[in-house]
């Protein structure tokens, strides 16, 4: 690389600073804007809950064609606390487990949340199924919070 | 390559919360994730994913990379990744249920990702040396490298300069690029081989 920049001669360099231009140009403005809204995710202070059962990997793993009509089931765990996500006609129904009351948070990649509350056996149940990719941040009553990762449904 | 600085003092200002060092950095490294999905020929809505994908695995995760300075590798290599990535899951659920790896388009791999970094880091450079030259020398270099590439009599009716006087001063003008502590990592570790250049001449 360094024999590169430093053997140009002038019309190189100028050929090399034409190209530089034109691969930013080719960048499309608002790919840039989104990318820069992405530090709203910058230092979330939340514990993150891992995926650790999805029905649509595990009907891959045993590499069956499952029925259409399978249900899509999702279960994120953290250190202190569970999720579990069903995916129902039109809507996503959710547990929070050990069983309580808890305020959901939906946070879509887009940008926007809408705040629902799971009641006091941890249930709740976010309509409509949001569309594109998103995650949920729990907080519970006694101060836990937790988000799980991104979800696409 | 050297490390470059002027990154490691990016990260290090975006770990501690500073948003104008983070759109510093997309500003940079764009146009290097976008030419990563374009040699993957990914449809537009694709590259967003893989843009949008890339972009928050970085901002969740820049306060644990090990080398800063590393951050465009990070980035090529994940781009990457998101790649295949979303290839692999567009075939998977294709309705066909074909195997999926006769499905992908050939990996263009790890080479041509590494020749796309190469060509990103100096690009950004370039274009931070480019951004820094004074004004005259930014709309004059400018006016010189638009495509079809003007001549000297239109670039002298355009900017109101002599024509006998574009030549020496697109050569300052260069000569300044050069010497842009951006570009000085990309020059050869024993100082000189651009003075000599320019002392032959």
């Amino acid at each position: 690389m360094s024999a590169v920049s430093a053997g140009l001669t002038d019309d190189e360099l100028l050929e090399a600073l034409r190209r530089a231009v034109t691969a930013r140009d080719a960048v499309p403005a608002d790919f840039i804007a989104a990318a820069k809204q992405a530090f709203a995710w910058h230092n979330i202070d939340a514990e993150l809950a891992q995926l650790t059962y999805d029905s649509r990997a595990a009907d891959h793993a045993l590499a069956t064609r499952t029925e259409a009509a399978s249900i899509r089931a999702l279960t994120f765990t953290s250190d202190r606390l569970t999720i579990e996500l069903e995916v129902a006609q039109d809507s996503l129904v959710g547990q929070v487990v050990p069983a309580q009351a808890a305020v959901i948070t939906v946070l879509p990649r887009t940008g926007g949340e809408a705040v629902i509350t799971a009641d006091e056996i941890g249930c709740f149940s976010v309509e409509p199924i949001p569309a594109g990719q998103f995650r949920l941040r729990c907080r519970t009553s006694a101060g836990v919070e937790t988000m799980t990762g991104w979800i696409t449904l | 390559m050297r490390d470059d600085p002027s990154v490691i003092a990016l990260v290090k200002r975006v770990c501690d919360g500073d948003h104008e060092a983070w759109n510093e950095i997309v500003e940079r490294y764009s146009p290097l994730v976008w030419s990563i999905c374009a040699r993957y020929q990914l449809s537009r809505t694709d590259i967003d994913d893989v843009g949008q994908g890339v972009w928050l695995m970085l901002v969740e995760n820049i306060g644990n990379l090990r080398q800063p300075a590393a951050l465009p590798g990070w980035l090529a290599t994940t781009t990457r990744n998101e790649c295949l990535r979303i290839l692999r899951t567009a075939s998977r659920y294709d309705p066909d249920g074909l195997p999926t790896d006769d499905l992908l388009p050939p990996d263009s791999g790890e080479r041509e990702v590494e020749d796309d970094l190469i060509e990103a880091e100096l690009n950004a450079a370039l274009r931070a040396a480019f951004a820094e030259l004074g004004e005259a020398c930014h709309t004059l270099l400018s006016m010189l490298i638009q495509d079809p590439s003007p001549s000297y009599a239109e670039v002298s009716s355009a900017l109101g300069m002599p024509v006998g006087s574009i030549g020496p001063t697109r050569a300052r003008c260069l000569l300044q690029l050069r010497r842009s502590p951006h570009l000085a990592v990309f020059l050869p570790e024993q100082a000189g081989g651009i003075e000599v250049k320019e002392t032959g001449r």
